[in-house]
């Protein structure tokens, strides 16, 4: 693996509306989101997937 | 008797028992920028009240100057005299070097002033003038020892000056020594100029030299000058430990901002030391001079007093801003009433407070500051736009446009007009706010009566959307023109260019939050603001998330513990509360979100601020008795039949009707349910309700101006709603044997750990509030206090219903 550990590619992001946490480790199933994917790397019409907040409603959580 | 001057109302010893004799020296238009802004606004008032601080503050003599370039002296001085010798305690002195002027001045003080001053600049002539009225008129004199030459730098050449003017004075003119207080004309020890290192001492050897050889007459000294050029803080050590000499010099008097002397046993030893060292130009054995110690040693202490809060340099007009800026209603009244010394009342709306909150606006842009600090500030605004508000005409409360806001016909849903209204009004705008279900009718009768320049509409519900929408062509046929802006949860600015802005001939606007509606009000006094545009190229279209598989038709049907309607009011609010969900109260709710802070600041702010203030609300809440939870629930038998549901209850029948995804996996609600062929399934719904008191504790608090509290409260009082309607899920899924595991914080809840499903009336899955007809005829929540809009809406606002669908597959997903 040459993928940088740091913290930008596994900090969690959580959502402001509902409080769903995306976690880069685990993807998101609802949006067809591989496990590794980093919060930057996702789609900017990627919603949440419990409430459908947008990604600008998501703050950093680590 | 002992030398003395005097106002109408009291005498002041010239030589005090402790001295020396306090003189402020504030009111000076030369020296104070604030006295002469004052005056140069012709703000005599406001002069007055800077002589009535300074009294107020230990001056006991007022020095008054009004010379200024471009003013009438005369006439300034003599009607400020006039103020002050009615008003003030403290005896006057006459500031000037124009005779006429003191003449005139001397003429109109009721007490025993003095006249400053006197000197040998002209050789004598108007020297000789003004002795002779202040003797005619019985007042005291300052000399300056200034002669043909210029000021006199050396001891020996100032205690010449001061014979001279002796002489001129007692023996021509007929004062008496004790009316004559010399000034020995001090320079500074600050400015690195060689020459003048010893600028203190031949000051004080002069004193010395008066005091033995002029007897009777007394000393005084503008004390400030011998730090000019230096830091603020260390010249009023400085300054400070210089009167101390000056005093045991002989000094009798001193002209000095009386707030900014500081007792000496107050500097520290070493602080003395350095000042001490710089007065008596002490080089001995040091590397560097006293000077560079002196600049050095205090540098340290100028940043300490900076970070402290200088406030004393400062303006009332930047403290004001600053107030503002961190939302600070402390002593607000006072720097109004300051402010207002200079400035009109709506001078100070429009250059100080209004640009404050634009300030706060453009930091809240780049998330440099949170919304909970925004409504402070507003709150700030809002104080001193009041406080000022009696000193203005009723006409000119405002200069920009007015704008109409209403919550639409139907949509109780008022928090969002409300911010808007915060935001707007406390930006300077003129808003009318014509609350909640307003009709399109009331809202084109009240823009033509009030000429509202724009109106603003609010709804959080998809048939918001549809009345926004519907309610255009209405407006186009009553003739109105002005732009409409639109804001709410459910709309979209596709939705808004489509299928408002085609409807109406004046600019739609789609407004995302109350600062997008202040943009859009600032573009149109700017001739700027258009219509939304939706460009479906470049416009990204939100993913559709949810589950991607097929619904399994064989799970098995739970039992449900009794079949029909029931009401529960026992109700236990510590667990409810613990199913709040702080994540999205904190950062969505209340608008407490991470931004720009680190994780480590973030955890402060909730540490420190926000969960002290969320413990303090719930424990509130608590006592008061503002959540009476209710909830009215029920299982019923059913059947799907395509996209509806069939739910029976007894021999009635009600029909739900579900929309279904228009893309795959093509999910609708009624999938999760059996047909008839297959058995049929079990339905459940719930109302539940905190009830009407958190309503009306919020808007007493918007009444009140409270915006922070207001939007404290009401996000509060939605999450605890949300947190009952989980509470009650979670007791009916246990019901039918479903909640295995019981439901104690809100973390599973957020991401659904549980199985089944709930389903909120209004929402993504089912957006048709028609359905609450029939949940109303199940579960007749009218018992707990619920009812119905026209558009199918609950009220109180913290209410919340929801079908709960058993099946394990049933997630939320958005039609």
């Amino acid at each position: 693996m040459t993928m940088q550990n740091t913290s930008e590619h596994t900090e969690r992001y959580i959502c402001v509306n509902c409080g769903y946490i995306y976690d880069p480790a685990q993807g998101d199933g609802m949006n067809n989101i591989p496990a590794g994917t980093s919060f930057t790397c996702l789609p900017e019409q990627w919603v949440c997937p419990m409430c459908y907040a947008k990604k600008e409603l998501f703050d950093p959580l680590d | 008797m002992k030398p003395s001057v005097s106002s109408l109302y009291q005498a002041v010893e010239l030589q005090q028992e402790i001295p020396p004799l306090i003189i402020g020296e504030r009111a000076n238009a030369n020296g104070s920028k604030k006295f002469r802004e004052l005056l140069l606004a012709n703000d005599y008032q406001g002069c007055l009240r800077i002589a009535q601080e300074q009294e107020a503050k230990g001056a006991q003599v007022i020095d008054l100057c009004t010379a200024y370039a471009g003013r009438d002296e005369i006439l300034d001085m003599s009607t400020l005299v006039q103020l002050c010798a009615s008003s003030l305690k403290a005896p006057l002195m006459i500031d000037s070097t124009t005779p006429e002027c003191i003449e005139q001045c001397l003429r109109l003080y009721p007490g025993r002033a003095i006249v400053n001053s006197i000197n040998l600049e002209d050789g004598g002539t108007n020297l000789r003038r003004i002795c002779r009225a202040a003797k005619q008129y019985g007042a005291a004199v300052v000399a300056l020892t200034i002669d043909e030459q210029g000021m006199a730098m050396r001891a020996e050449d100032k205690l010449r000056i001061a014979k001279a003017i002796h002489h001129l004075a007692t023996t021509e003119c007929g004062l008496r020594p004790q009316d004559l207080l010399f000034d020995c004309l001090t320079f500074t020890v600050g400015s690195g100029d060689t020459s003048l290192n010893d600028a203190a001492v031949q000051t004080l050897e002069a004193i010395r030299g008066i005091k033995s050889e002029l007897p009777g007459c007394l000393t005084v000294l503008g004390l400030s000058n011998i730090s000019f050029g230096l830091a603020p803080a260390a010249r009023k050590v400085l300054n400070s430990v210089f009167l101390h000499e000056a005093v045991a010099a002989g000094l009798d008097a001193a002209i000095v901002d009386a707030a900014r002397i500081m007792p000496l046993a107050s500097i520290g030893e070493e602080d003395r030391r350095i000042c001490l060292d710089l007065l008596y130009d002490r080089t001995e054995a040091a590397e560097t001079s006293p000077l560079m110690r002196f600049i050095e040693h205090f540098s340290d202490k100028e940043q300490e007093s900076q970070e402290g809060g200088s406030d004393q340099n400062k303006t009332a007009q930047e403290l004001l801003f600053q107030k503002v800026l961190t939302g600070d209603k402390e002593g607000l009244d006072d720097l109004l009433a300051m402010a207002r010394g200079r400035m009109q009342p709506l001078e100070i709306i429009n250059q100080v407070l209004v640009p404050a909150m634009r300030h706060v606006g453009e930091l809240f842009g780049k998330g440099e500051i949170l919304l909970p600090f925004v409504l402070q500030s507003a709150e700030v605004m809002k104080a001193a736009v009041t406080l000022l508000e009696p000193f203005m005409d009723k006409t000119e409360t405002s200069s920009g446009p007015s704008i109409l806001l209403a919550t639409v016909q139907g949509d109780v849903h008022d928090i969002g007009k409300n911010l808007v209204d915060i935001i707007l009004s406390n930006n300077g705008y003129t808003v009318h706010n014509l609350g909640i279900k307003v009709p399109a009718e009331t809202i084109i009768e009240k823009a033509r009566e009030l000429h509202v320049k724009l109106i603003g509409l609010s709804g959080l519900l998809v048939k918001s959307a549809i009345v926004m929408q519907e309610s255009m062509p209405q407006y186009r046929e009553a003739g109105l023109r002005m732009p409409i802006l639109l804001g709410g949860a459910a709309l979209t600015p596709k939705f808004v260019a489509q299928n408002c802005v085609p409807n109406y001939p004046g600019p739609v606007v789609y407004c995302a939050d109350a600062f997008a509606g202040l943009k859009a009000v600032q573009e149109f006094e700017q001739g700027t603001l258009r219509s939304t545009v939706y460009d479906s190229q470049s416009a990204i279209q939100p993913m559709k998330p949810g589950v991607k598989a097929e619904v399994h038709r064989d799970n098995p049907v739970p039992q449900p513990p009794f079949l029909g309607q029931r009401y529960q009011e026992d109700i236990d609010l510590q667990e409810v509360l613990a199913l709040v969900n702080k994540q999205a109260l904190f950062r969505g709710r209340w608008g407490y979100r991470r931004g720009k802070m680190s994780a480590q600041e973030y955890d402060a702010l909730l540490k420190d601020t926000v969960e002290p203030l969320y413990h303090t609300l719930c424990q509130q809440a608590l006592e008061s008795g503002w959540i009476e939870a209710r909830v009215s629930y029920g299982y019923f038998p059913c059947h799907a039949a395509g996209d509806s549901l069939l739910v029976k209850d007894g021999e009635q029948e009600y029909c739900f009707s579900f929309p279904r995804q228009a893309q795959a996996p093509y999910l609708c609600i009624a999938d999760y349910f059996k047909s008839k062929k297959d058995g049929g399934d079990i339905a459940a719904f719930f109302v539940v309700t905190i009830g009407p008191r958190f309503s009306e504790e919020s808007a007493k608090l918007y009444a009140a101006n409270a915006y922070h509290d207001y939007l404290m409260l009401h996000g509060l009082s939605v999450e605890i709603t949300d947190a009952l309607a989980e509470y009650w899920h979670a007791r009916m899924r246990q019901e039918l044997g479903i909640g295995t595991v019981q439901q104690t914080s809100a973390d599973g809840v957020i991401t659904q750990g549980y199985q089944g499903s709930r389903y909120g009336f209004g929402y993504p899955a089912c957006p048709d509030l028609e359905a609450h007809r029939p949940v109303f005829a199940l579960l007749k929540p009218e018992a707990i206090g619920v009812s119905l809009t026209e558009n199918m809406l609950m009220v109180p606002e913290q209410t919340t219903s929801a079908i709960v669908v058993h099946h394990p597959q049933a997630k939320y997903f958005a039609v």
